[in-house]
């Protein structure tokens, strides 16, 4: 369960592996105002790929990269769609 | 589990937030949702099932409660928007690291409305963080 220390691989890693089978890949986010950490999983119950951050400045990256897989899912084309990562 | 309209949602969802700001976690999932209400069986064939190619499901919990909301790409675009503001303004008790960020001032200061001054040493600004957190409650 390989845990990720960057956000650019972390990234594009997950981006990857949902591109690879987009209805088996799910994303999960979990937050805990308590202890101020973030923790997003990107899985296809075969991989799964962990990021886990308590820096503010991530926040928004998380929360960019779980709109653009959003729109992704919810995009009709079936052509490969490269997301732009920061 | 509880499945609500996208707007409906996002009023729940900031209601688990709240709850949860003293303690406990907030799940979200997301997934690629292709229409179906009835489980697929092993043998046999579907019943003129189409599966859809343009929703996804968003699921909601504290561990207690569950929400769930199903986005199609006609309210995707409101949605979104709805759905940052959201994330952002309630994911707001992380630490900020004020070290080598001095030429992000700008983009600190409008993602963060309730910053608070920056505070040099790690331990101090996980104190005002938390003394932050704890006066925007």
């Amino acid at each position: 369960m390989p845990q990720y220390q960057t956000w650019e691989e972390f990234s594009r890693a997950a981006e990857k592996l949902y591109l690879a089978d987009p209805m088996k890949t799910r994303v999960v986010l979990k937050y805990r105002h308590s202890d101020g950490n973030l923790c997003i999983k990107v899985t296809d119950d075969l991989v799964c790929l962990v990021y886990k951050t308590e820096q503010a400045q991530d926040v928004k990256k998380i929360e960019k990269f779980h709109s653009q897989l959003m729109r992704l899912m919810v995009a009709k084309e079936s052509r490969n769609v490269t997301m732009e990562t920061e | 589990m509880v499945l609500l309209e996208s707007e409906q949602f996002l009023t729940e969802l900031t209601r688990l937030f709240q709850k949860c700001r003293t303690s406990g976690s907030v799940y979200i999932t997301l997934k690629k949702y292709d229409g179906r209400t009835k489980p697929i069986p092993k043998k046999g064939t579907v019943e003129g099932f189409e599966p859809a190619d343009n929703k996804c499901l968003l699921r909601a919990t504290d561990g207690k409660k569950k929400i769930s909301t199903v986005v199609s790409s006609k309210e995707v675009n409101k949605f979104q928007m709805a759905y940052s503001n959201l994330l952002r303004a309630n994911m707001d008790g992380l630490k900020k690291r004020d070290k080598k960020n001095k030429t992000k001032k700008t983009k600190a200061a409008a993602a963060a409305p309730a910053a608070p001054a920056p505070a040099p040493a790690a331990a101090a600004s996980t104190a005002t963080t938390a003394a932050a957190a704890a006066a925007a409650q």
